[in-house]
């Protein structure tokens, strides 16, 4: 009797968290993918099954592929861009100077500033007539820029924004995974008369491997998502250069009241982002 | 004979790297002086103007001065206004939400986190993958759509419930109380146990007033988080009396787009909040974001 008294208590401590991941989390996730097969009836207003019509839709819209391919250029400069430049600014503050510590609480202010935030500063810090950008280059003798208002720099200037925050952030990972380097294999490596690029190179890297595969992961699909600037900034203009996926599904749904389309769209990206994650899980099984 | 053994170095400097040469120093504090210009100056400006009247926001930007970085011309003109405009109602009901958020959640998650980390069961291992893993996996901006009409077929629509309860449970925060407690001295527990205490009473009087590395970390995790929280609120909650503050200032682009002063004082309150709680947490707040990402 005491036994099975015991074994309930642990279902039930779990039984509010799971129950409401169930119903907000899990099974959104499963109806998304139901979703992308209804259609909104323009007739009687009511959902109406409509196979893969939708997806059949989408997938002949030049607007859909234009989003796909703006998200995956977006992707391949952002991710790296970010990445690269966490790993510095880690390496940076892994120093041992004097008032690092300083540093390390400034670098951390992005971190708790919210991307709608970043997105309104920027977007006026980067304003083509009158923002202190061009005020700087003005200094400098270089002529305006119009940024957000130009095909060839929206997308740039949307990776900067995402920016700010992104290699702050990540770079905290990568200092947490330096950290637990055990200074003696440096050390030893230093004694073998190893340059500090060589054990940077040779020692540093592949230790931080395992880091480097979650971030990589993480800040893809954070990436992958990328909204709140679009919707705020350029609402994907202009002529669709910064017309995320995401900022996509959205115009479709709760603009056009596309319900179909979008969930389609979104369940397309479910895949893609299960495919990074699989990949990752897959590349880092049963290793160390 | 060890630095090691030294109090005062922290576990963090024992790991750093000494600095090797003379020119390594000048070019380390190079870089990161450089680094911090691109994070203070924005913040900086955008503070500034938002203390300036509005015709002037730009006048020190374009051509760059210094001044643009200090509010020369203050006035509180930008807050007053705000205010009036009803700033007030989104600032409280957002303070309302992410301490509704913290206290609601923490008590869901902790409880979870309590099972999954002190009890052996049956379907342990199952419920922790299929439940907690894959919902960490999804971003929930992706299933926003069903959980919408779902939370639309409640009738919640514009009210607290919608705010409030599809956000309660999270899996990170789950994940952080699971690592704290599984790592607890099992004597404690049995202690308490033998004097015939009951499991929530061994979790709310043994576990807890020892927790406050892991209750610090979710707080901040989860307060943060609702604050700043976007993407659902805008879609569950856009009326005037249910806004949240980044719905507010992001609604105010398109409402009021050219009064720059008011949108960025929005901006700087959206701002202080989680920065003046990070600040003095950061240790703890460190932890909480990079706790999972390592395991």
């Amino acid at each position: 009797m005491m036994r099975a008294r015991q074994q309930i208590i642990p279902y039930l401590f779990l039984l509010p968290a799971l129950l409401l991941l169930i119903v907000f989390n899990l099974m959104p996730t499963i109806a998304t993918l139901f979703e992308s097969m209804f259609v909104i009836s323009l007739r009687s207003g009511e959902r109406v099954f409509a196979g893969f019509a939708n997806y059949n839709r989408i997938f002949n819209d030049p607007i859909f592929w234009k989003s796909f391919q703006v998200t995956v250029v977006f992707s391949l400069l952002v991710n790296p861009i970010q990445i690269a430049l966490a790993l510095g600014l880690a390496v940076l503050i892994n120093q041992r100077a004097p008032g690092i510590g300083i540093f390390r609480s400034i670098y951390l202010l992005p971190i708790a500033v919210s991307l709608n935030v970043t997105a309104i500063v920027w977007g006026l810090m980067l304003d083509q007539n009158s923002g202190m950008v061009n005020g700087i280059l003005l200094q400098l003798g270089i002529p305006r820029q119009p940024f957000l208002h130009s095909v060839d720099q929206a997308l740039w200037s949307i990776i900067l924004i995402a920016s700010w925050i992104g290699v702050p952030l990540w770079s905290l990972f990568i200092l947490a995974g330096l950290q637990n380097i055990p200074p003696p294999v440096l050390e030893a490596a230093k004694i073998d008369g190893a340059s500090a690029w060589q054990s940077f190179t040779k020692i540093t890297l592949p230790l931080l491997r395992r880091v480097l595969a979650f971030v990589l992961v993480a800040d893809t699909v954070a990436n992958f998502l990328m909204f709140a600037p679009i919707l705020l900034l350029t609402s994907g203009g202009p002529r669709l250069s910064t017309n995320l996926i995401m900022y996509e599904t959205y115009r479709r749904g709760f603009l056009y009241g596309d319900l179909g389309a979008s969930a389609a769209m979104l369940s397309v990206m479910l895949v893609i982002v299960f495919l990074i994650v699989g990949i990752e899980l897959y590349a880092l099984r049963g290793r160390d | 004979m060890s630095k090691r053994a030294r109090p005062t170095s922290s576990a963090v400097a024992m790991n750093s790297k000494p600095l090797r040469s003379r020119a390594q120093p000048i070019a380390v504090y190079a870089l990161l002086i450089l680094g911090v210009v691109i994070v203070i100056v924005p913040l900086m400006w955008a503070g500034a103007a938002s203390f300036t009247p509005n015709h002037k926001v730009f006048e020190y930007a374009y051509p760059f001065s210094w001044r643009a970085l200090f509010p020369v011309d203050f006035t509180l003109e930008a807050y007053d206004n705000l205010f009036d405009r009803g700033f007030g109602r989104a600032v409280s009901n957002t303070f309302f939400l992410a301490i509704a958020t913290v206290i609601i959640g923490g008590a869901v998650n902790a409880l979870a986190g309590f099972a999954f980390g002190r009890f052996e069961f049956r379907g342990k291992n199952a419920l922790f993958l299929t439940i907690v893993m894959l919902t960490f996996m999804v971003p929930v901006d992706l299933t926003a759509i069903p959980r919408y009409i779902l939370v639309n077929s409640f009738g919640w629509i514009n009210t607290w419930q919608g705010l409030l309860v599809p956000g309660l449970a999270n899996s990170l925060v789950i994940f952080l109380f699971r690592q704290f407690f599984a790592e607890i001295p099992q004597e404690l527990i049995d202690a308490a146990r033998v004097d015939g205490a009951t499991w929530l009473r061994v979790l709310v009087s043994i576990i807890l007033p020892i927790s406050k590395p892991v209750l610090v970390a979710a707080a901040l995790l989860m307060f943060i988080s609702q604050w700043n929280a976007f993407f659902w609120p805008l879609l569950i909650a856009p009326t005037k009396e249910m806004r949240v503050v980044q719905v507010e200032i992001s609604l105010a682009i398109g409402q009021y787009g050219t009064v720059w002063n008011e949108l960025l004082a929005g901006s700087m309150i959206a701002a202080i909040v989680p920065i003046l709680l990070v600040i003095p947490f950061q240790r703890y707040y460190v932890q909480a974001i990079t706790g999972t990402g390592l395991e």
